[in-house]
């Protein structure tokens, strides 16, 4: 492995990395924390989840789809005790599992805002090809905070800061949150109210690497793209402090020191000097050095927000929570398992892919979501039981094109997707857990024409198949395409006597009520 | 369509499995079981406060509505004419208004900080300055949070609108089932009623099925997130059991001759069905006020269609016995400027204009505050929109100084630097 990581994260790993753990796979460590975690953990945790349940869970968490019925009958029949580890790696090798992570980094770090200076088929393309390419996540990182937007190759990555406007309070306080696990939001006007750790120092010290960022020619051009000043210092005053004591900082990351910064020599501020119509060129940028500090391994908090989020990505929950909370009242549920995931996640050069497989791998993550019946606490941060997460807009949109059979191509997908988005999308620049309804949602379930055209029967789709199989047959394939399991012995027994009355000519419409019934089952809104 | 006779018959399976796929009949009484019945409805819309905000949008002049000053530089063309409250005037445009002054109290000296259509809407509807780091939840979103709550039997914040569109983040961190459900053009929400092809049979049948299939799943994976999921059906339901109310033909021909036969008209005729359906919170939007040109002849059109529908809003409210529960606030995102420009248009203006609250917890006839002779500054008892939002709290008797959880961290309900405009409450 090329000695990548700084000299810091190199000491730190031959310091708490000995030899004779180190061979044990990564998901093996995750489980032993897991199970210290808890007194009875062992005793209490729920039994592995059934197959259907499994391939159900792991086929949403990385393609962002549910398998299809046939997949679920091959599955079913593999009697390889190893079919779950080989399962999550044709899964993490399918097209599916980049579009998934591009879906799901889409809405870490843009939060449904609107398009408007980076178009969404080029940011999605862009995100695709870095998860196809698996590239390392400090590079990833590096990417978004350094593009300027001018070199049309890399534009895409400059989104999260021209989709803000180049805004400096709302980069400041999203690349906070993003990067670094911290709202710092509360404390632009003043130390946060609540939280100690949370200083308007450390505040400012982040927007100092923006404070001379710019849109340029102006913000309200669709081309424009990222300029910086040679000037400019950051002052800030306590709205708490009648003294009105007015601190300057340079650029520093939270808790770190401030850069060392060259003085520029006089008339030589610039290498393009501003002037009309001229994108000026700072000699020395501030903006410039936001990536590497970012990044940098002497900043441990940004290995640790990305393994936390990566971690809430696949849990369905960080060991940090909320992911954009990381302070000493709010402690990781698990401090030396977030301590390890950092550790080794810098050891593998950010390797997203690898660490997203290690985590499925768990006991953890591969438990049953049924609460036995035995646990009466299930507290939420212990993984006793399997996740039970909501499906994100793009996962509905893809997983009820697989269940009704109207499955396409991605490209004509998008519409369905941008449909899903509208309803299930939440509100722009705000974090959306998917765990509340509203009406608009329910009723586009229940009568909206999308899903009303994705159930009913069509050529070669489920309800048209299944209305030409004889009765328990349609049965099973229902429940199989929908759920992803067999019907109980009532479930078909019901479905069965209801097709058998309902005379021929009717059987293909009554088939796509059934399958809407499934899909607006809980069992169908939630990756369980 | 098949129905009713494909169940399995057995009476005991229909029970155990909470009659997945039993007959219609069987299904539609378990049902209702839980659904509140019409009596209790009614009962409680009595004691629920509710709250209608009538939103001149694009900034409605206070000379020509409820603050004039003829015969002054500023004044423009027209009179102030007398009221039912002695010695409180409003401009001739609103007689029918003027009649019922003494159940309306006027704020004549708003300072809303803001000239601008986005950002004055913003402010004059959370009753917050902009500070980075949080939006705040709209009073819309507030009211039917703390005053209908997550179980309401009808979604506690209602927006009509004129034309399409609507549909926005105005909940925030309440979450998006206290978000605004917009009626675009009076409409009922999209998606409401049964697609054509679906009987109602078949529906419930359909409906029996994906509610046997959710309590098997939940039985043992109940969660938050599944529950309300679950719910949110039910709601669904009973708003679709009750589409009857979007339907503002079923009054008679007098009552929409007294609201006037046009878009403004017969939207606030809805915000009235609604409000009496249970519904925490009802936005009535009209366009436009947004005056650069022609500010007089346009008040006169845009006024002439606010005044009747409101006056009736009002005497309807009063007659039912609802004004006493029921705050009515008419507001703008801003007033408009003393100044006359050249094209006889006033421009955007927040230093001094008129809000006017009504209704539950508010007290008739008050005026408070003063601007100074031609309108050009607050001569006395300068108030923000922070001010009115905890009027407009107290007023329907809920604690501005409450605080919401958002993270875990608190966040005051109105602004802590603010308190309410005690003298126009009751």
């Amino acid at each position: 492995m090329p000695a990548r990581p700084g000299p810091a994260a190199a000491l730190l790993i031959l310091l708490f990395a000995p030899a004779a753990v180190a061979d044990e796979p990564l998901h093996a460590r995750i489980d032993k924390l897991i199970a210290a975690g808890h007194p009875s953990h062992t005793k209490l945790a729920a039994p592995p989840a059934d197959d259907g349940e499994f391939l159900r869970r792991a086929t949403l968490d990385l393609t962002g789809t549910i398998p299809s019925s046939a997949e679920v009958t091959a599955f079913f029949a593999d009697a390889d005790p190893g079919k779950r580890t080989k399962t999550i790696d044709r899964l993490l090798a399918a097209p599916g599992y980049p579009r998934r992570m591009a879906q799901a980094f889409d809405v870490i770090l843009m939060e449904r805002r609107k398009d408007t200076r980076v178009p969404r088929a080029a940011w999605e393309t862009y995100l695709r090809d870095t998860f196809t390419e698996n590239r390392p996540y400090d590079a990833f990182a590096r990417e978004i905070l350094s593009a300027d937007g001018t070199d049309a190759k890399t534009r895409p990555a400059a989104k999260f800061f021209l989709d803000r406007d180049g805004e400096p309070n709302l980069i400041t306080r999203d690349l906070g949150r993003v990067f670094l696990g911290r709202n710092l939001g509360c404390a632009q006007c003043h130390d946060h109210p609540t939280v100690a750790d949370y200083k308007q120092a450390d505040y400012y010290g982040i927007q100092a690497f923006i404070n001379r960022t710019f849109l340029f020619p102006n913000a309200q051009v669709p081309t424009a793209v990222i300029a910086e000043k040679a000037d400019g210092e950051v002052i800030f005053t306590s709205v708490f402090d009648k003294s009105k004591k007015a601190s300057a900082t340079g650029p520093r990351m939270p808790g770190l020191k401030p850069l060392d910064e060259p003085k520029a020599e006089k008339g030589k501020e610039y290498a393009v000097a501003p002037a009309k119509d001229v994108r000026p060129v700072p000699t020395y940028s501030r903006r410039e050095r936001l990536a590497a500090a970012v990044t940098s391994p002497e900043n441990p908090v940004f290995a640790r927000t990305a393994v936390n989020r990566l971690w809430a990505l696949v849990l369905g929950r960080g060991l940090i929570d909320p992911v954009d909370q990381d302070h000493a009242d709010n402690p990781p549920s698990h401090p030396e398992l977030l301590d390890l995931l950092a550790r080794e996640f810098v050891a593998r050069e950010y390797d997203v892919k690898w660490l997203v497989r290690e985590i499925a791998l768990t006991r953890a993550y591969q438990r049953s979501s049924e609460v036995p019946a035995a646990l009466t606490d299930v507290p939420p941060d212990r993984y006793l039981v399997g996740p039970l997460k909501p499906l994100a807009a793009e996962q509905l949109a893809y997983a009820l094109s697989e269940a009704t059979g109207n499955t396409s191509a991605d490209a004509k997908a998008a519409p369905l997707v941008a449909a899903f988005r509208g309803v299930y999308g939440g509100a722009a620049g705000e974090p959306d857990d998917g765990t509340t309804q509203t009406l608009s949602q329910t009723l586009f379930l229940k009568n909206g024409p999308v899903v009303r055209g994705l159930t009913q029967p069509k050529a070669g789709n489920l309800a048209d198949r299944l209305g030409k199989l004889p009765p328990d047959r349609a049965a099973d394939e229902l429940f199989l395409s929908v759920l992803t399991r067999r019907p109980t012995a009532d479930e078909k027994t019901d479905v069965t006597a209801a097709l058998t009355r309902t005379p021929a000519a009717d059987r293909p419409a009554f088939c796509g009520e059934l399958v809407w019934a499934l899909v607006t089952s809980a069992e169908f809104r939630f990756n369980h | 369509m098949p129905h009713a006779d494909y169940a399995c018959g057995s009476a005991a399976h229909a029970v155990s499995r909470r009659g997945f796929l039993a007959t219609a009949g069987a299904t539609a009484a378990l049902g209702t079981a839980g659904f509140a019945s019409p009596d209790s409805t009614a009962a409680l819309a009595r004691n629920q406060k509710r709250v209608l905000v009538v939103y001149l949008a694009g900034g409605v002049s206070q000379f020509e509505t409820w603050d004039p000053k003829p015969g002054t530089d500023t004044g423009g063309p027209f009179r102030a004419i007398s009221t039912s409250v002695p010695g409180t005037q409003i401009c001739e445009l609103l007689p029918h208004t003027a009649a019922r002054m003494h159940r309306l109290a006027v704020v004549r000296s708003l300072n809303s900080t803001t000239p601008d259509h986005a950002q004055g809407e913003r402010v004059m509807l959370t009753g917050r300055r902009p500070e980075a780091g949080i939006e705040y939840p709209h009073l819309g979103a507030v009211a039917a949070k703390m005053l209908g709550g997550e179980r309401a039997e009808m979604p506690g914040h209602i927006h009509i609108l004129p034309g399409g569109g609507g549909g926005r983040a105005d909940a925030t961190f309440l979450g998006p089932q206290f978000a605004s459900v917009p009626v675009p053009d009076g409409r009922p929400p999209a998606n409401l009623l049964r697609p054509s092809g679906l009987t109602a049979d078949a529906d419930r049948a359909r409906d029996a099925l994906r509610q046997s299939l959710t309590d098997r799943f939940s039985r043992s994976r109940r969660s938050a997130a599944s529950e309300a999921y679950a719910a949110s059906f039910a709601q669904a339901e009973r708003v679709f059991n009750r589409a009857d109310v979007f339907d503002v033909d079923r009054e008679s021909l007098k009552t929409a001759e007294r609201y006037g036969r046009h878009d403004f008209g017969r939207h606030l005729l809805l915000a009235r069905r609604l409000l009496e359906a249970g519904v925490s919170y009802v936005k009535v939007s009209h366009s436009n006020y947004d005056t650069h040109h022609e500010n007089f002849d346009f008040h006169i059109e845009q006024l002439g269609e606010f005044d009747r529908p409101f006056a009736a809003l009002l005497d309807d409210l009063s007659d039912r016995g609802m004004l006493e529960s029921t705050l009515v606030v008419v507001m703008s995102e801003m007033g408009r400027t003393p100044k006359i420009n050249e094209r006889f248009g006033r421009d955007h203006w927040s230093n001094g204009w008129s809000v006017v609250l009504g209704g539950a917890g508010i007290k008739g006839g008050a005026v408070v505050g003063r601007t100074n002779a031609n309108g050009t500054t607050i001569a006395d008892r300068e108030v923000g929109p922070w001010h009115l939002f905890h009027t407009y709290l107290r007023a329907v008797g809920l604690d501005p100084e409450r605080n919401f959880h958002p993270n875990q961290r608190p966040v005051p309900v109105a602004d802590p630097r603010a308190s309410a405009i005690s003298e126009i409450l009751a």
